[in-house]
């Protein structure tokens, strides 16, 4: 029995036809992850739902280290925790073979608490509270200074231990991309990261064993990371000839794109997002070419995006539908701009559950906010969706469920489909006794 | 050195390069001693003159200067008995031939053509016709001293040999036949088989087998065979017929030769061989035919061990191309397939990447659904890029451009000459432009699906001119992973998943050895220390590498941008430098675990003596003969096999530890 639907003048606009066919009638179409049918998925944790493959995070990070590996004796890559910080998923990274790349204490607890020793953890970022970096140094964790005052905490740490703490700057430089990022470490071009490991040198408290850079996010350009390794290579072996420092390894940070759909950029990601072998080849080519001592320095990495993005799934349900007074066909779903921080620069990957019968329609995707910008589309050609209707967001590994608020709603379960299609739960919906944990009632009220 | 200089034209006669060999030969034209002595004036007259006009290299350099003074000198010494004029005679005419074998040889050399002793037969023309003006001032020459008694059939054998010499007898016979068994056997069976063949043709022709076998020019038959079975081609069957074919002719030739020349009293002596090898190495060098001999070794044994270690090692003059790819990727067309792989388009081959046994994810409708399209393209080969398009459009799946079927493509012209084009590039994918030099492994471009591509795939052939749509050629992956296997030179079957091999630079420096690098080495037997063991960088006058130990053995290698391996050993059998060859034969510069390759290794590493010389001489009959399989299994600095094992070092540059039999060489230090 074919489902009355209400008829609706629709403008059809031509220039979005092509002979490729109209949009108006194709539909994606995805109904299972992994071999797990989404209603299954959304009827047995709830929804929204956020979905982890490990098969494509194996996949994805097997082709990427294999890419280096191949190329370079001695490459490791750091899971860099603020991507995506759920146990289960910095686990399967820690298995791979990643150390662990933290940018607060939380992180550094979370790492240590996962069974990552100390050694095995890069200490970034720009704000390290003194009486935990004084934890990391115990126990080993290698630390990038961030700006002068850490070097001089690290001096006053390395007094009260009577040790010398071996460290690693980090340095901004010019890559030839925009925006530049020069809020983080000391500057290449102006001597400002010379002068620092003179200052380092001059008081010999610290040793320099690492250099570390990150220039920026969501890179376009593998020329770049060329760029950033041959400038990391020239201070390598400036600082090496002038200060006798055994600089042991070099950390190019993270930052490779993952194949999400940029806004305001009309090519398909495939077209325009470098290749593993991209990246691989800038970096690896630009050691070779400057390396001047006997050893070749170990390479860290620190990509967090590009492995972890396309592995990652939001699950949501058509809660309802309205139709707009411009005509667009609105609908409600139980998830939004709450659990999908990333739709702000993205256009996400919307698949539906089946095949729907009728034309495309201008339509507009709206969480469950009360609030208005709570929108995930603004214009999307879809069929007419029901109520029920489980749409499939992608990609979303990365940061969203970090940067998930719990906002008006409870933060959502996440589970992890293994290689052989089972489902586990790796984080439960959060309920009124998670939000009300810590908080306390002053006795007056 | 005056000694070795003196008698190498002795032995050079008989195609050998050896001084021993040479003195004795010296010693048996004392047979008849006027051939001896006006033979050795020649030498001697000939590297006087050479000194004189200053030209030491040339002849130093040049086998064909001296043989042919002293063919000249032995052949006036055959027929006069040593005078005062013929010594003079002898001498003119040495000088004579030393010019006129330069000019000859400038003049053949444009054709890489060998001129033999064709100077020799054109002298020996000139100074017969002019003694017959001289006649009267000569004594004729005495005969050999002594010689034995054997039957016809194979006295007249042996007499052809003699005749080489201008001695014909059955003792001079015996001697040769002695030293050619001893070089080469192949070389024996040659001249036995050249010799009776071309008698029994003549036979034939001329109608009496006693005539045919008393012939003294018969000798020219088994010059023939040998230079045509052995030494200018590969001993090998193919080439035993041609060296017969060859023999008819030299039959017909000196018949022809003997009738025009017996009107002026000339012998023909070697110019049948001169004119049927010559020929013959012209047209087949010429034609590019397969099994020429382009290194000639010492004996047709060495040539062919050399040629067929060559070939079953490193695919000889095959196209080798890399696969144009990094990861795993199957073959989705191999070689005259099914689809479009077919006539003079056959040599080609197309890639996608598949995951359990699917090419998409989903449902295949989008070009985003296949794991191929926007993966990169590496380049195949090192070379020039001449020719490319980058402005079509990526069809959709199920549409495909009928007119511009190749697609975005690139040309590139490989440094060894061959042209190899990749087709269906992802619109405005491409990192290089016309005229850029890539490398093997360089990114050119993306997978894409232009042209007449049904899905995202790469198609790869080798063609024979840079212009597109040119006929494919044949060729062969140098080097791919199948699962853990490295396989060299081969072709993967349709649905076979290959992966490409990236070369690790480090390895690459690990290996990059130079002169006068020192490597010394603690040998230790069942543990118990024996003694200390240098091996050090050298390189030779042609430009190639090799280590020499104490004893002066040398081990040849080479570096290639993925491959370090070991081509050549000379020196004594009993060696450690030649266990670094059988342990390490070839080693892949990759960072990579267990990855297993099999090499053929020369028998002369393996075998004792006598086997070697068995199987070298069954070889030139059956190739396989010769296969030598090691398996070896590499882990990243470790390689290992059923002979032993080596040790990469981590930091330094060469071998750390080999471990074979009993013993374990432990590297000491490195000193350069």
């Amino acid at each position: 029995m074919k489902k009355y639907e209400k008829p609706t003048i629709n403008r059809v606009d031509f220039t979005m036809a092509s002979k490729y066919g109209s949009p108006l009638k194709t539909q994606k179409i995805r109904n299972s992850i992994d071999g797990v049918d989404v209603h299954k998925l959304t009827e047995n944790y709830g929804s929204p739902l956020f979905v982890f493959s490990q098969k494509a995070i194996e996949e994805k990070y097997k082709k990427l280290y294999e890419a280096f590996s191949s190329r370079y004796p001695n490459v490791k890559f750091g899971w860099s925790y603020k991507t995506n910080y759920l146990n289960a998923i910095c686990k399967i990274f820690h298995n791979l073979g990643s150390i662990a790349e933290v940018v607060s204490e939380f992180e550094y607890q979370k790492a240590r608490a996962l069974g990552v020793e100390g050694k095995d953890i890069i200490f970034n970022g720009p704000y390290k509270p003194k009486e935990h970096l004084k934890t990391a140094v115990k126990e080993k964790a290698k630390i990038h200074i961030d700006h002068l005052f850490e070097i001089n905490d690290l001096e006053e740490i390395a007094d009260e231990l009577d040790i010398k703490i071996p460290v690693a700057i980090r340095v901004n430089m010019d890559t030839g991309i925009y925006p530049q990022w020069s809020r983080f470490g000391f500057n290449f071009e102006n001597g400002e990261a010379y002068e620092a490991v003179k200052r380092i040198h001059k008081e010999g408290k610290l040793v320099l064993t690492g250099l570390h850079t990150h220039i920026g996010t969501f890179m376009l350009d593998a020329n770049a990371y060329r760029e950033a390794t041959l400038k990391l290579m020239d201070l390598k072996n400036q600082i090496e000839e002038d200060f006798g420092y055994e600089i042991e390894y070099i950390d190019l940070g993270g930052g490779f794109a993952s194949k999400n759909r940029l806004k305001g950029i009309y090519q398909p990601p495939e077209v325009i997002v470098p290749t593993a072998d991209d990246y691989a080849n800038a970096i690896t080519n630009a050691i070779y070419e400057k390396n001047k001592s006997d050893k070749l320095p170990l390479l860290y990495l620190e990509t967090g995006r590009h492995l972890i993005d396309e592995a990652g799934y939001l699950l949501t349900t058509v809660v309802g539908y309205k139709r707009f007074p411009d005509g667009r066909k609105g609908y409600i779903l139980d998830a939004g701009v709450n659990l999908l921080y990333t739709s702000t620069w993205y256009n996400f990957n919307i698949e539906l559950d089946k095949h729907y019968e009728g034309l495309n329609e201008p339509s507009m995707l709206n969480g469950p906010l009360c609030m208005n910008i709570d929108v995930i589309e603004e214009n999307i050609m879809l069929p007419s969706l029901e109520r029920g209707s489980v749409l499939t967001i992608s990609p979303v590994g990365a940061y969203n469920y970090t940067q998930a608020m719990q906002f008006i709603r409870y933060k959502p379960a996440a589970v992890l489909i293994d290689k052989n299609s089972n489902v586990h739960i790796i984080k439960e919906e959060d309920d009124l006794q998670t939000v009300n944990f810590k908080e306390r009632m002053p006795k007056e009220l | 050195m005056l000694a070795k200089i003196f008698l190498k034209p002795y032995s050079a006669l008989l195609f050998i390069n050896n001084p021993y060999a040479g003195a004795i030969l010296l010693l048996a034209t004392f047979l008849n001693p006027s051939v001896a002595i006006s033979g050795l004036i020649s030498v001697v007259a000939t590297i006087a003159f050479a000194e004189f006009i200053s030209l030491r290299e040339e002849y130093l350099n040049k086998g064909f200067y001296l043989y042919n003074s002293l063919l000249v000198g032995m052949g006036i010494g055959y027929i006069f008995s040593p005078t005062l004029i013929s010594i003079f005679l002898t001498i003119i005419l040495s000088f004579f031939t030393f010019v006129f074998s330069f000019v000859l040889n400038r003049l053949f050399w444009t054709y890489r053509v060998p001129i033999l002793s064709l100077p020799f037969s054109i002298i020996t023309i000139i100074s017969y016709l002019a003694s017959i003006s001289y006649r009267d001032f000569f004594t004729k020459s005495s005969h050999t001293l002594f010689d034995i008694n054997l039957p016809l059939f194979l006295s007249s054998y042996l007499k052809a040999l003699g005749t080489i010499f201008f001695i014909p007898s059955a003792v001079m016979g015996l001697i040769i036949v002695f030293i050619i068994l001893y070089f080469s056997r192949i070389m024996f069976v040659l001249s036995i088989i050249g010799f009776y063949f071309g008698v029994f043709l003549h036979s034939f022709l001329i109608g009496s087998f006693i005539k045919a076998l008393n012939d003294i020019y018969s000798f020219n038959y088994i010059l023939v065979a040998i230079a045509l079975g052995g030494i200018f081609l590969l001993p090998t069957i193919r080439n035993f017929l041609i060296a017969l074919i060859g023999v008819s002719l030299s039959v017909v030739i000196e018949d022809a030769i003997h009738t025009l020349f017996s009107f002026y009293h000339i012998p023909v002596y070697t110019l049948p061989f001169n004119m049927v090898v010559i020929a013959f190495v012209f047209i087949l060098y010429l034609i590019g035919y397969k099994e020429f001999n382009y290194y000639i070794k010492e004996t047709p044994e060495k040539s062919l061990s050399s040629y067929l270690s060559h070939i079953f090692r490193f695919g000889n003059d095959l196209v080798k191309i890399s696969p144009p790819f990094s990861g795993k990727w199957s073959v989705y067309q191999a070689f005259d397939d099914e689809w479009t792989h077919k006539g003079d388009y056959k040599y080609a081959y197309d890639f996608v990447i598949t995951k359990d046994k699917k090419s998409y994810r989903g449902d295949g409708l989008e070009l985003s659904d296949y794991y191929a399209f926007g993966e990169s393209i590496l380049s195949p080969v090192n070379g020039y890029v001449i020719d490319c398009r980058h402005d079509l459009k990526d069809n959709p799946i199920g549409v495909v451009d009928r007119v511009n079927n190749w697609g975005n493509y690139i040309i590139i012209k490989a440094d060894q000459g061959f042209f190899v084009e990749i087709s269906h590039l992802m619109q405005y994918s491409l990192n290089v432009k016309v005229g850029d030099y890539v490398y093997v492994n360089s990114i050119l471009a993306k997978c894409g699906n232009s042209g007449y591509s049904p899905e995202p795939h790469i198609h790869i052939q080798v063609q024979y001119y840079g212009i597109l749509g040119s006929f494919t050629k044949y060729f062969v992956f140098e080097k791919y992973y199948k699962e853990n296997r490295l396989l060299f030179n081969s072709l993967p079957k349709k649905g076979e998943e290959i992966e490409n091999v990236i070369a690790d630079k480090s390895m690459i420096s690990r290996f990059t050895f130079i002169i006068g690098d020192r490597f010394t080495y603690e040998i230790f037997k069942n543990n118990k220390k024996l003694k200390d063991f240098t091996i050090t960088v050298k390189m030779n006058d042609t430009g190639e590498f090799y280590f020499e130990d104490e004893d002066k053995n040398r081990l040849y290698f080479y570096t290639s941008n993925y491959l370090f391996y070991f081509y050549n050993y000379e020196g004594k059998r009993n060696s450690f430098l030649k266990w670094f060859f059988i342990l390490a034969a070839k080693i892949p510069l990759v960072n990579k675990q267990d990855i297993k390759y099999q090499d053929y290794l020369p028998l002369y590493l393996l075998c004792g003596k006598i086997k070697q010389t068995f199987i070298e001489f069954l070889s030139s009959f059956s190739k396989n003969k010769y296969k030598y399989p090691v398996c070896y299994k590499f882990s990243y600095l470790k390689i290992s096999s059923e002979k032993g094992e080596v040790a990469l070092g981590a930091f330094n540059k060469g071998f750390v530890s080999l471990k074979f039999k009993d013993f374990l060489l432990k590297i000491k230090s490195e000193e350069n």
